[in-house]
């Protein structure tokens, strides 16, 4: 009998050894010979100092595979997303415990009272970061705003909010470079100083070249400065497939893999050691409408290839997972979101991210963030594997009960009693009669119950006074910057 | 109907470029007037084409291949048209608004909206409320199509209408806004005169438009 307890973590794998190196070199090949256009007049200085073929004129930049191979080595192979309360933490290791974060972004919601679709408005940014504060399947929140908060700085008030409202990782978006740069302060606020946030980043960001093969001058920037603070940042790299980026499916994979290349060679660069997390987002344009799909289950399998090229370059990997095209937390958006999360949770994801979007990225719904809670949480438990030892194999215990008996109340039973099962928040188990009893509530209104009722007991845990004081200074010193 | 102009349809339906331009050729050749080549041939070509896609039977790429062949019969046609003033249904002035990069949709609404007969005049990406207002009243368009497909742009659009307001021109043009974010509600909101879900709605809702403003 071996020493191993836990069962293997299951992995999807479509890729063999052979093609995962086949799509690495066909991304050198292409860095190299087609190259990127880099927007950004240092980062263009930059990358031709370190070797590549830069035409200033065209903003053309052709990568040698030595520097992609060299700037691939000092990327840290683990991260961590701190939190302000340390036991929320997120530690990012390939092939280690997967977490999972809210869509960030939305504009539109469903009203958790009427059920009307509406904008999302400055009072419900509050009350969606402190549900997701109290559920154990959203690990770190992303932002979302209010149709009604001002364009000027919304993200510097997001930024407040969920500050004030959660004690979790949080997961920025920004709309310039400044404003990035006061939201990295206000972060430097919380965490004591500068270096206390290097060492642990309690906010991270993600940014997405344009597909194919752009680099915006604020992309560029966002890598440098995230490089500097030492925050965490997703390089998302999201093709449509027919779309901005070839139809087939290995062509989209071919072109985000490139596209991810890229931008660890504009940071690296930079700032050798700046962590970063592979993010593929590849979608598909749905060739009858041009729209971008979210739920089609091309996503997920090409989203899997993506995973198991970050393994072989050894980052953590951050996937979609629930995700859909329908309009409202209905069974189509059910469906969807859990095919999504499963095949992105089995094939090794580090962060499982869409938790509440609907609509592709357009509508967030407080029922949606209760559902997908669940739907994470038994993607975790599905990744997890199980223990498997001489006293769980149980060999003595089926013995002793032997042919026709039970096991109900034996002492092996009551052992594994408790731990051996994923108890759900959300799904209905008894019977009919006590169904009915309770009212006949579908899943979708157990789901709003339970939102109605976390967002009335739920008491985030609050900022530090002092710190709450100087943040709020620091708001209003910037917004007034910001105005002019 | 003559045998050309039936293969010509055919040919544009097919989306064979080289074949439809060289097809107008011989119709002209043969004494068929441009006119009729268009409305006939490449503008009814069209219109099964958008009917079709508009049934999910043919997919975007293929519409595009056909608008590219109706094109390449129209770059045929359009010296005569010009000099017999042959009237298209109207001049559509069409861009993604200021702040925002994203062109897919657009292009194939100028595409769809060329194949119904308009003249367009595409503006690009980014386009800022000034540019617009520029070339409406440079070049006198019937139509101003706006795209947008962030929540953080569409209020461009708004800018954008205010803009052709102070600058006089609102009542000249009617305005057709669209893209993923964008809805009905959010239309009527901002003071525009119609919002087109899918490109094949953007040549019904073009079409009914131009007609409102003619009446």
């Amino acid at each position: 009998m071996t020493d191993e307890v836990k069962t293997q973590k299951p992995l999807i794998q479509y890729l063999s050894k052979n093609q995962v190196e086949m799509i690495h070199e066909g991304s050198l090949d292409l860095l190299e010979k087609t190259g990127i256009e880099v927007d950004h007049e240092a980062g263009l200085k930059v990358l031709a100092e370190a070797g590549a073929k830069v035409d200033f004129q065209e903003k053309r930049v052709r990568i040698p595979p030595g520097l992609v191979v060299r700037c691939l080595e000092t990327v840290p192979d683990r991260f961590t997303l701190a939190a302000r309360n340390p036991e929320r933490d997120c530690p990012l290791v390939p092939g280690g415990t997967p977490f999972s974060r809210n869509g960030g972004g939305a504009d539109f919601t469903i009203d958790l009272h009427t059920g009307k679709f509406r904008p999302m408005l400055y009072a419900d940014v509050s009350s969606y970061f402190k549900l997701m504060d109290a559920l154990d399947g959203i690990s770190f929140i992303a932002p979302v705003f209010g149709h009604d908060m001002p364009v000027v700085g919304r993200d510097i008030l997001m930024l407040r909010e969920a500050f004030a409202n959660t004690d979790k990782p949080i997961h920025l978006r920004a709309f310039s470079g400044e404003t990035l740069k006061y939201m990295f302060e206000m972060a430097v606020i919380v965490a004591g100083s500068k270096e206390a946030l290097k060492e642990r980043p309690i906010v991270s960001l993600l940014e997405a070249p344009i597909s194919p093969l752009k680099f915006l001058d604020v992309t560029v920037d966002a890598l440098w400065l995230c490089g500097e603070y030492g925050i965490p940042l997703d390089v998302c790299v999201m093709p449509i497939a027919g779309g901005t980026g070839p139809m087939t499916m290995a062509g989209n994979v071919q072109l985000l893999n490139t596209e991810f290349l890229a931008g660890v060679v504009i940071s690296q660069l930079a700032h050798p050691g700046a962590p970063l997390q592979y993010a593929p987002r590849p979608m598909a344009m749905d060739m009858r409408t041009g729209f971008s799909l979210a739920g089609s289950v091309e996503l997920g399998m090409m989203a899997a290839a993506g995973a198991q090229m970050a393994h072989f370059y050894n980052v953590p990997v951050s996937l979609h997972g629930p995700w859909t095209d329908s309009m409202t937390h209905d069974g189509q958006s059910t469906f969807e979101r859990m095919y999504m999360t499963i095949m992105a949770a089995l094939a090794g994801a580090n962060v499982l991210v869409g938790a509440g979007m609907m609509q592709q990225s357009l509508v967030i719904s407080y029922e949606q963030l209760i559902i997908d809670d669940e739907i994470n949480r038994t993607a975790f438990r599905a990744v997890q594997g199980f223990e498997i030892d001489e006293e769980r194999l149980g060999a003595n215990v089926i013995s002793k009960v032997g042919p026709g008996g039970n096991f109900v109340a034996e002492e092996h039973t009551l052992k594994y009693l408790r731990g051996e099962r994923y108890v759900p928040s959300l799904l209905y188990r008894d019977s009919r009669e006590a169904w009915e009893a309770s009212g006949s509530k579908t899943f979708v209104a157990r789901a709003k119950d339970r939102a109605l009722s976390i967002l009335e007991e739920h008491q985030p845990n609050p900022l530090p006074e002092d710190i709450s004081k100087e943040l709020d200074k620091h708001v209003a010193k910037v917004l007034q910057l910001l105005e002019k | 109907m003559s045998e050309i102009i039936t293969n010509l349809k055919e040919d544009l339906y097919n989306g064979k470029v080289d074949e439809v331009a060289a097809a107008t050729q011989k119709a002209l050749d043969e004494g068929i007037s441009a006119g009729e080549i268009l409305n006939q041939g490449l503008i009814a070509g069209m219109d099964v084409v958008g009917r079709d896609f508009k049934s999910g039977e043919l997919f975007i790429p293929e519409v595009i291949l056909c608008a590219r062949a109706m094109h390449a019969g129209l770059e045929v046609l359009r010296p005569l048209l010009i000099e017999t003033g042959n009237d298209s249904p109207g001049k559509v002035v069409i861009g993604t608004v200021a702040g925002d990069m994203h062109d897919i949709g657009k292009n194939l609404v100028s595409m769809m909206l060329e194949g119904a007969g308009f003249e367009i005049i595409d503006l690009g990406t980014d386009v800022q409320p000034e540019q617009f207002v520029e070339i409406v009243r440079a070049e006198g368009a019937d139509l101003v199509g706006m795209s947008a497909l962030l929540t953080t742009t569409m209020q461009s659009m708004k800018r954008t209408i205010d803009a052709l307001s102070e600058a006089g021109l609102r009542d000249r043009v009617r305005v057709l806004v669209g893209g993923a974010p964008v809805t009905a509600n959010f239309a009527e909101q901002i003071g525009a005169d119609a919002y087109a879900a899918d490109a094949a709605a953007a040549v019904d809702t073009a079409r009914s438009l131009i007609e409102a403003q003619q009446t």
